[in-house]
């Protein structure tokens, strides 16, 4: 192996083993990626980064009277994120399997931080904790990384080892019961988004593992009846409440509950075929949709890009999922298809829910649009997911 | 199962609500495109009422008695005084203890209004004048340029105005029954403010504009229909003689312990009233703290019985018909039997040798029933041809004025008159005026028996700077022009012979002609009698009338009842001032003698 540090005799005699050469060699970690991932979610990043500018340069009540004040601190989460991703290429997800549950404690211990004095409330969920120069952190996004990672090492264990076809029972058991923990944390903030999140990504999870069809269905029916007991139960903050009634019925109150969802429509709408133009929307200048650049940064798209644009923005989610579930169904061990399929139904579930909400298909939750809606914790999570697609993706054979 | 194919269901799953997802963005945005269109048109087209300039109320002269000025409402937005936004917890009580002592209003109060939970808007203070918003404008943005420091926001910032109109009146309580008020929509509530409202108010227009984030587009155009203001309003009132009349109204009713008083002023010749005060009265920059019950214009809303005042008119039936002569002798008993009643005078007397002339100026009750009994050949004719007289005077029709919650008092139909009544009437109880109505009852004898109907509005200029003068008054002879000279004389004796009931309305220099009354009143709470109204009306110069004055006291419980006595002095106060005022000379003649009694037995 010749590294940079090699010698410069060395290199002058071996230039088609340059840095440059090995990392574009047929076998090397760049050429074995997928490119068209990285592409689309490179472009859905950036196109986000317009629309977040677009909808915080006028917004002087929260962007300090600096127009790029959004724009700046959305790109650097957006490097930051992609650093993330090169990291987690760089160690591989196989090399992660040692120190999962160190990362799950981690995780675990955040979670729980915010339930301390130490956490903070952002529009009546308390899931944030505030470090200080203006920047938070939402630990509920990394668990859904630790959630999927530590359920992929349980239910492959004895799969990938050749002792087992399918995990047993006892192995999935064990694998929810490592779920429910942080589960019950966020249910706990409240966050019901990321509970939502976190339960379609564990049938993912579920589904991919090769479990039996009755925990699938099992799952299923404990979901949905979990929804109607912490409905009966009263378990739902009024908001959350309000936002379903919102969501049966819109016009109940244009100006306070169903406003945001009525807003956003005509947002959407009015941009037509061709959108307004950049920085042109009159909803958007005139901020007229509240949450504009996190939970409803769609309805910028929407309509300063109009359909072509918002179109462009679900086609490129499309390639993404696309991609995600070929990496999927190409991993040469359970292990790695585990982790890829929770991530597709994690990204599927938040993409879906979040054009949902702005589309009146879907009730209003909090949960960000991934790439796209500003917000670091969410950044960051989302690249680290597209580097464990990565990781999964170098490790199967080059032929494949 | 093997995870492979679930994975490719997944897939097809996942294929599938994309396809929706589209199919769904499809139909928002190409489909009902142009309906969210139009409600995005909505929000982003700001339409404001344009506020139009109420117009003035002025004095004959132009003297502003109500105008509009400009004033600020004090606003804030408490979501700005929010820990989170102020970076300050007590951003509320901090700024209330700013804002109370410049907008004058209680600063727990402030404090509570600032901290309304979930709201943007609230008023702290409505109709401020500008000095008070330039004051808190200064101090916001001085502690905002101290925050901007600490990279904190100013303290006042949440605090904002907006442009609005406050109604005045110059002159506090003058002239306020006549003026009125208005409600907090600056709408006319009461009096002219409200009778004119339609003149005053002019019509709002209307400006769309384009906003983003709540502030105006200036480049994006603005549709702006301009709004046309209120016509001012030009009234009779001479506002030197109202506050004349309304100074000694006030001091004579709080002198005699009486419910309410009033005095109108008309111009005898023209019909336009000069003055129209009452006792009590009430700011009108002030409603809130105003009594209730004193807010009317009783002069005009007040129907009473009037008592003697109202023998003028039958005098004039008796004169104008040819049935005496003010030297036409009247014997008159001490007490009179008449239906079931037993009437009497004011005072007790034996059988009184009165010529007409006498009975007016002393005003008998038994001589008036007497003298108004040869009207016609039996009672019912004579009450026809009275019940014509006081018809022509103007009793039972409405003034004129059209002003709100005017009376036309009361006057039955003849053949509708119950037995006490055919008497009653005759000396001015059983049927009800009100003051203006009587007044005008005074000056048409001024005016040689020409009744002309009374105005209270000379006229209004409109936007365009153009004066349309007040129709002319209706015009109607009552008695002829000789009759109304006799009973100008007859009044003359009135105030100038020592017998006569009037002699306190006496003014050095002057010829005056009036009557007055003492009547029994009507208590509006029990309907009842109890208690009297007392009044004097007149005129001078009595022989080339000018001004005529009339004065009513409701309810006097101090000292005397009787009109002479308490309105005399109101009216000769109020009738000096009007003269001199008018510059109008005495004539320098001699008044008539016409005589009050005759030796019995001589013809």
């Amino acid at each position: 192996m010749t590294s940079s540090l090699g010698g410069y005799s060395i290199r002058r005699f071996t230039p088609e083993r340059s840095m440059v050469g090995k990392l574009l060699a047929r076998d090397s970690v760049v050429r074995r990626m997928d490119w068209i991932l990285t592409a689309a979610a490179i472009a859905l990043s950036a196109v986000g980064s317009l629309l977040v500018w677009s909808a915080t340069r006028g917004r002087t009540s929260i962007n300090h009277g600096d127009p790029q004040y959004f724009l700046i601190r959305h790109l650097m989460n957006l490097a930051i994120g992609i650093g993330l991703a090169v990291g987690t290429i760089a160690v591989g997800h196989r090399r992660v399997r040692g120190v999962i549950p160190i990362l799950y404690g981690v995780s675990i211990l955040l979670l729980l931080a915010v339930l301390s004095p130490l956490g903070s409330t952002v529009n009546g969920a308390h899931s944030w904790i505030v470090i200080g120069g203006g920047f938070s952190l939402q630990p509920s996004e990394f668990a859904k990384i630790t959630i999927v990672l530590g359920m992929a090492m349980i239910l492959s264990g004895r799969v990938d080892a050749g002792d087992q076809m399918h995990p047993d029972n006892r192995t999935v058991l064990q694998s929810l019961g490592l779920a429910i923990v942080p589960m019950g944390v966020i249910l706990l903030m409240p966050d019901l988004g990321s509970t939502m999140v976190i339960v379609v990504t564990l049938l993912g999870v579920l589904l991919s593992s090769g479990a039996s069809n009755r925990w699938v269905f099992g799952l299923l029916t404990v979901g949905a009846a979990g929804a109607v007991a912490v409905w009966q139960l009263h378990l739902l903050s009024k908001y959350q409440i309000d936002r379903f009634a919102a969501f049966a019925n819109p016009a109940l109150d244009p100006s306070g509950v169903g406003y945001n969802t009525a807003q956003a429509r005509i947002a959407i709408g009015s941009g037509g075929l061709l959108g307004k133009g950049l920085f042109h929307g009159g909803q958007t200048t005139g901020q007229f949709v509240p949450e504009q650049q996190t939970d409803f940064v769609f309805t910028v798209a929407g309509e300063e890009l109009g359909f072509v644009g918002a179109g462009l923005i679900i086609v490129l989610v499309g390639i993404i999922l696309w991609r995600a579930c070929r990496i999927s169904r190409q991993a040469t061990d359970l292990y790695g298809t585990i982790i890829t399929a929770g991530i597709v139904a994690w990204f599927a579930f938040q993409s879906f829910e979040n054009i949902g909400m702005t589309l009146g298909i879907m009730p209003v939750a909090g949960i960000p649009l991934p790439f796209v809606s500003y917000g670091g914790s969410s950044m960051f999570a989302v690249w680290i997911g597209v580097g464990l697609l990565q990781s999964v993706r170098i490790q199967r054979p080059v032929s494949a | 199962m093997q995870p492979r194919p679930r994975l490719r269901l997944v897939t097809v799953l996942l294929t599938l609500v994309l396809v929706v997802f589209s199919v769904r963005l499809f139909q928002v945005q190409v489909v009902d495109a142009a309906a969210y269109a139009a409600k995005a048109d909505l929000n982003r087209y700001q339409p404001v009422e344009i506020a139009a300039k109420r117009g003035d109320i002025t004095d004959r002269f132009g003297v502003p008695l109500a105008t509009s000025v400009d004033a600020d409402d004090i606003t804030a937005d408490p979501y700005l005084f929010t820990p989170q936004q102020a970076k300050t917890d007590s951003a509320p009580q901090q700024a209330a203890a700013l804002l109370a002592p410049i907008i004058g209003g209680d600063e727990r109060t402030i404090a509570q209004q600032l901290s309304t939970p979930k709201s943007r808007y609230v008023v702290l203070a409505r109709r401020q004048l500008p000095q008070v918003w330039n004051r808190i404008k200064v101090l916001k943005s001085s502690l905002a340029d101290q925050a901007a420091k600490h990279g904190a926001p100013g303290l006042l910032n949440g605090v904002l105005s907006e442009p609005t109109s406050k109604r005045v009146y110059p002159n506090g309580d003058l002239a306020a029954g006549v003026l009125g008020f208005v409600n907090g929509q600056q709408q006319g509530a009461g009096g002219l403010e409200a009778g004119l409202n339609g003149e005053l108010a002019g019509r709002p227009g209307k400006m769309t504009y384009a906003q983003s984030g709540s502030q105006m587009i200036p480049s994006a155009g603005i549709q702006e229909q301009s709004a046309v203001p209120g016509a001012n309003v030009e009234l009779t009132i001479d506002r030197d003689i109202q506050w004349a009349a309304q100074s000694a109204i006030s001091q004579q009713v709080r002198q005699s312990g009486a419910d309410r008083g009033y005095v109108v002023v008309q111009d005898s010749r023209t019909g336009q009233i000069l003055a129209m005060a009452d006792a009590p009265g009430f700011d009108p920059n002030d409603i809130g703290r105003a009594d209730p019950a004193a807010l009317g214009n009783p002069a005009l809303q007040d129907a009473y019985e009037p008592g003697s005042v109202s023998k003028l008119m039958s005098m004039s039936a008796v004169l104008d018909e040819g049935v005496a002569t003010p030297w036409t002798h009247v014997v008159v008993p001490g007490t009179l039997q008449r239906g079931d009643r037993v009437f009497h005078d004011d005072v007790d007397h034996g059988t009184w040798d009165l010529t007409l002339n006498g009975v007016l100026a002393k005003s008998s009750n038994i001589g008036t029933i007497l003298a108004t009994g040869q009207l016609g050949k039996n009672q019912n004719q004579a009450n026809q041809v009275l019940y014509s007289y006081l018809r022509k005077f103007g009793i039972g029709d409405p003034t004129g004025l059209n002003f709100p919650g005017e009376t036309p008092g009361i006057l039955a139909k003849p053949q509708n008159w119950s037995t006490s009544q055919q008497y009653t009437i005759p000396f001015g109880q059983g049927l009800s005026v009100n003051a203006v109505q009587a007044t005008s009852i005074y000056s048409t004898i001024a005016n040689g028996g020409v009744r002309i109907q009374p105005t209270l509005v000379k006229g209004t200029t409109g936007p365009d700077g153009q004066f349309t003068p007040a129709p002319a008054a209706k015009k109607t002879r009552v008695v002829g022009e000789k009759t109304a000279k006799t009973l100008s004389e007859m009044l003359e004796s009135v105030v100038g012979d020592d017998q006569g009931t009037g002699t306190k309305a006496q003014i050095d220099g002057y010829r005056v002609a009036g009557k007055t009354g003492t009547a029994n009143r009507v208590d509006p709470k029990t309907g009842r009698y109890h208690g009297y109204t007392a009044s004097f009306m007149g005129f001078a110069p009595a022989d080339a009338p000018r001004v005529t004055v009339s004065c009513v006291i409701q309810n006097p419980t101090v000292g005397s009842y009787f009109g002479g006595q308490i309105c005399g002095p109101v009216f000769k106060q109020v009738m000096e001032f009007a003269l001199k005022t008018l510059q109008v000379p005495p004539t320098g003649t001699a008044g008539p003698q016409i005589p009050v009694d005759f030796q019995s037995g001589k013809q």
